[in-house]
């Protein structure tokens, strides 16, 4: 497709093409972002899911010192996979697959994405790689952690080899999803719509397409050096052989860094649409949010061996890369100040959506602080690869991402089901989940503190009253999330109608009917100003100012 | 933008209330801080080298910044939640007031941060420049990270050795670290410091005792099936007890260890000593069913592998010669008698069980 029959498309009398008929160009091999956005969100969250249930079995483990219910060789198998899945096959195809390709051409009042067939590749090569990883555990599974750090990566089985072509195969995917992104936001924004109109979630998934795109092939690197050294025994990192061990962590965090972005920015998007929506009032510094969100992206390729203080950089090395990641703190701090000032003077809806973004200030908050204590390199020599790094991880990743993510799905189900979810459920599930991450996450700062290095199967006996208690809560915190499952089930079945508008808000996903249809959008809307002036006139064009924004629920 | 920020509508809600609850968080946070001030970090973990008296501060430092802005941000949000609820008699499309920014907060929120980083980073640059920097008369002692054991090396002694270390208090060391097989690292929590031991490369990790004692020193990088287990002590002793103790670990170098008897091997201890030892790596199960190395149900008669590792036949002899010596190889590394901590004695009950296993 050349630009300009992209160009094109974004014109109010774009031709409308029929619905596909069959199912298997329906719901199988789609090219509608929005169920290609649904077929992401099915795989990635069952890869959640199963990656749960391997963060269980762990903390079954650690319920006492020497624990028999798993062999070291299935521990550490076991938080692998719980690492792997988490990062490359949940929380990263959740955020950008899935909510990207749902909320984001909607917002900026597209029809689909501008490669709808890549789009579509980009989708299956998820399956595949799952199914490479999972099979894995019937040959000898990968068991060096997510990082895969060589030489003892290279000692294991021909899981290795499994796990680099997995994320090898995925990463296509998300590299391919990166560029698609990247030029709908370009290009295929409705007339009107500048960049400085944009929702902030348009902005961050742009700026996240951009990372995906950019970091992907370090990761490429690394996975392939990986691959060569285990199948064809090139010795990349073999010092005996005049390799060094410590180059694939370089290439490694190049990517893998980025990737933590990748894995919040989008999460920062759905907290800047939710928190005006809910306190019915404009974003506090619409600006400089969006703006802190390209100069975290831009830092965020600089900061890359703050994981790898202890590796052996030297001191002119380390100091640069302390110096990088405590400035991020700065626009990361921009934005918090910012989205707490929103709620002030609010009309607020304490909706569970709301709910589960105030719940993520507070933990996202705790998360960002423990990063500044990580950055600070004297300090960091201490609590390096302990359990104050677990918590901290899981801080920013449950805390941040998952509670987001969390928010998202109680947000935008109503949109793309039809139905309304449970308030009562979803309030529940909120409370319980807050507090048990809480008490779960929490107790590992100073259990790591005090001395308990991560990944291990067996721990000194001291920590034994302190670990039992977070693995009960960990087992709770788990059984929680059922409760989400429930309420979509319910929803499905039971839930009231939504209507196009349900929350009341503003932007355009909100002014089409529940579930949109397939073309999105009749008229190719105009915009007239930002999305965030409650109490205003809408900013869009005739059909649209019809829509309500008084909320029904 | 054409939208105007009402700046008296937004003064309004700068009330009584309002002034409220920041003084109880300010309260609160003031309350936090002066207990993290005076909080000695040295009751829950011993501070015991002068490394830990120089990262302790600047933790406390970050913890003291920490506590205000964690209590003021939950402390707005629950303020502001509760206090702009949507009020049932409200109408349903009440909406909040118009305030799209106020410059000069947004300024301050991003100048006092950049400051407090500024500091921490300078801060943080000095320690790190004096973590790095070595001391003169520093005893420099080795250690090598191996699966899954610390061995070491100090001047004027005859062999290393592996296990539990003696660092004279007061006197500066410099750690000469590095790896036989995989990265591991060397973290000993009482003096704050870890440094990776990175095979094909050594680094130097600089640290003054200054308190008597016995602490833990652990791995804490991912090294295999027995990460958990990789830990052993470090005795900090007065320079007396340090003599004593190098002088008797001379005495054991020296002694040459006798080959092991093995026709004195019994098979009872051997199964503990397997379990203990071995069974990380080995079950006593058919060759093929791996953890790290092989299945050894029938060590000695197995005739689809009819040699051992090292290509010698399976007799008692070599078998116990491996377990003394241990085996590097493209397949995999066993560590050697030290680093599993065998006797003479050991070897031949451990000889004498898989002989038992054999059919």
């Amino acid at each position: 497709m050349s630009i300009d029959t992209i160009a094109v498309l974004r014109r109010a009398d774009a031709p409308i093409h029929p619905a596909p008929e069959s199912f298997v160009r329906k719901y199988l091999f789609s090219i509608d972002h929005k169920v290609i956005g649904i077929q992401y969100f099915i795989a990635a969250g069952l890869m959640v899911l199963l990656s749960g249930l391997f963060a269980e079995a762990i903390r079954i483990q650690l319920t006492s010192p020497h624990n028999t219910f798993l062999t070291p060789q299935q521990f550490n198998e076991a938080f692998t996979f719980h690492g792997t899945l988490m990062v490359w096959f949940g929380a990263i195809p959740i955020v950008t697959g899935a909510f990207g390709n749902c909320v984001m051409p909607l917002q900026i009042g597209a029809r689909d994405v501008a490669f709808p067939w890549l789009n579509m590749v980009s989708f299956w090569t998820a399956p595949p790689a799952m199914l490479i990883l999972l099979s894995s555990l019937a040959f000898g599974a990968p068991d060096a952690g997510w990082t895969e750090y060589p030489p003892v990566s290279l000692q294991a089985g021909v899981g290795i080899v499994f796990w680099t072509v997995a994320i090898f195969t995925i990463g296509i995917g998300a590299t391919l999803t990166g560029l698609n992104f990247l030029t709908t936001v370009v290009k295929m924004r409705a007339p009107g719509m500048t960049f400085t109109r944009m929702p902030l979630f348009v902005w961050a998934t742009a700026v996240t397409s951009v990372l995906s795109l950019v970091a992907t092939t370090a990761l490429a690197s690394a996975l392939g050096s990986l691959f060569l050294s285990h199948v064809f025994n090139i010795p990349f990192y073999d010092p005996s052989r005049g390799g060094t061990v410590v180059l694939f962590q370089h290439m490694f965090w190049f990517y893998s860094h980025p990737a933590v972005y990748i894995m919040i920015l989008p999460v920062f998007g759905i907290v800047s649409e939710i928190i005006p929506t809910f306190a019915r009032k404009p974003i506090f510094g619409y600006k400089l949010i969006a703006y802190s969100t390209v100069s975290i992206a831009l830092l965020s390729f600089m900061v890359w061996a703050h994981h790898m203080f202890t590796s052996g950089l030297g001191v002119w090395v380390t100091l640069p890369f302390m110096i990088l990641t405590m400035l991020i703190g700065v626009p990361t701090g921009i934005k918090i100040f910012s989205w707490v000032a929103t709620l002030f003077g609010a009309n607020m809806r304490l909706t569970t959506p709301m709910l589960f973004v105030l719940g993520f200030l507070s933990t996202f908050t705790l998360g960002g602080i423990t990063g500044i204590m990580l950055a600070a390199v004297p300090v960091d020599w201490h609590e390096h690869a302990t359990y104050f790094l677990v918590a901290h991880i899981h801080y920013v990743l449950f805390g941040g991402t998952l509670m987001g993510v969390f928010a998202g799905i109680y947000y935008w189900w109503p949109k793309f089901t039809g139905r309304m979810m449970s308030e009562k459920l979803g309030k529940l599930h909120f409370w319980l989940t807050f507090i048990f991450f809480n008490t779960t996450f929490l107790p590992m700062h100073f259990v790591g503190l005090l001395g308990m290095p991560r990944r291990v199967a067996y721990y000194d006996p001291a920590y034994h009253s302190i670990n039992l208690f977070i693995s009960i809560n960990a087992f709770i915190l788990g059984a929680v999330t059922l409760l989400l499952l429930v309420n979509m089930f319910w929803s499905l079945k039971k839930g009231p109608a939504a209507g196009p508008n349900p929350w009341g808000a503003r932007t355009l996903e909100w002014m089409i009917s529940s579930p949109p249809p397939y073309y999105n959008f009749k008229e190719i809307p105009e915009v007239y100003s930002g999305p965030y002036g409650y109490g205003e006139p809408l900013p869009y064009s005739a059909p649209y100012n019809q829509v309500s924004v008084t909320p029904s629920y | 933008m054409a939208h105007q920020v009402n700046t008296i509508d937004f003064r309004r809600h700068l009330d009584r209330s309002f002034w409220t609850a920041t003084i109880i968080m300010g309260v609160i946070s003031a309350i936090l801080m002066a207990l993290i001030l005076i909080w000695p970090i040295g009751d829950n973990l011993a501070t015991a080298a002068d490394s830990a008296h120089l990262i302790d501060p600047i933790f406390k430092f970050m913890i003291f910044f920490a506590a205000p802005i964690f209590v003021f941000v939950n402390g707005y949000v629950i303020y502001f939640a509760r206090r702009y609820k949507h009020r049932p008699d409200e109408p349903a499309d009440a909406v909040g007031i118009p305030l799209y920014g106020v410059v000069p907060l947004e300024i301050w929120w991003t100048v006092l941060p950049a400051i407090l980083m500024i500091v921490l980073g300078v801060w943080s640059a000095i320690g790190l420049f004096r973590l790095y920097e070595p001391k003169p008369g520093a005893l420099n002692i080795e250690s090598i990270g191996h699966q899954w054991s610390f061995e070491f090396r100090y001047p004027g002694m005859k062999n290393s050795f592996y296990g539990d270390f003696y660092l004279p208090v007061n006197r500066p060391v410099t750690m000469n670290i590095t790896s036989a097989d995989v990265i591991h690292s060397f973290w000993v929590p009482q003096f704050r410091v870890k440094l990776d031991m990175v095979p094909g490369m050594v680094q130097q990790l600089h640290f003054t005792p200054t308190e008597i004692g016995t602490y833990p020193l652990v791995c804490t990088e991912y090294c295999g099936a027995g990460h958990g287990d990789m830990r052993t002590q470090v005795h900090v002793v007065s320079q007396a007890d340090y003599d004593a103790w190098f002088a008797q670990q001379q005495a054991k170098a020296t002694a040459t260890a006798q080959g092991p008897n093995l026709a004195a091997g019994n098979a009872d201890k051997g199964k503990s000593l397997f379990e203990q030892k071995c069974s990380v790596c080995h079950s006593i199960a058919p060759f093929d069913q791996k953890k790290v190395g092989p299945g050894l149900a029938n060590l000695f008669n197995d005739p689809q592998h009819p040699k051992l590792v090292d290509g010698s036949a399976p007799t008692p002899e070599n078998v116990a010669h491996i377990l003394q010596n241990g085996f590097t190889g493209p397949i995999g590394v066993m560590p050697n008698a030290q680093a599993n901590g065998l006797s003479s004695g050991d070897i031949a009950d451990l000889v004498a069980y898989l002989k038992s296993q054999s059919k």
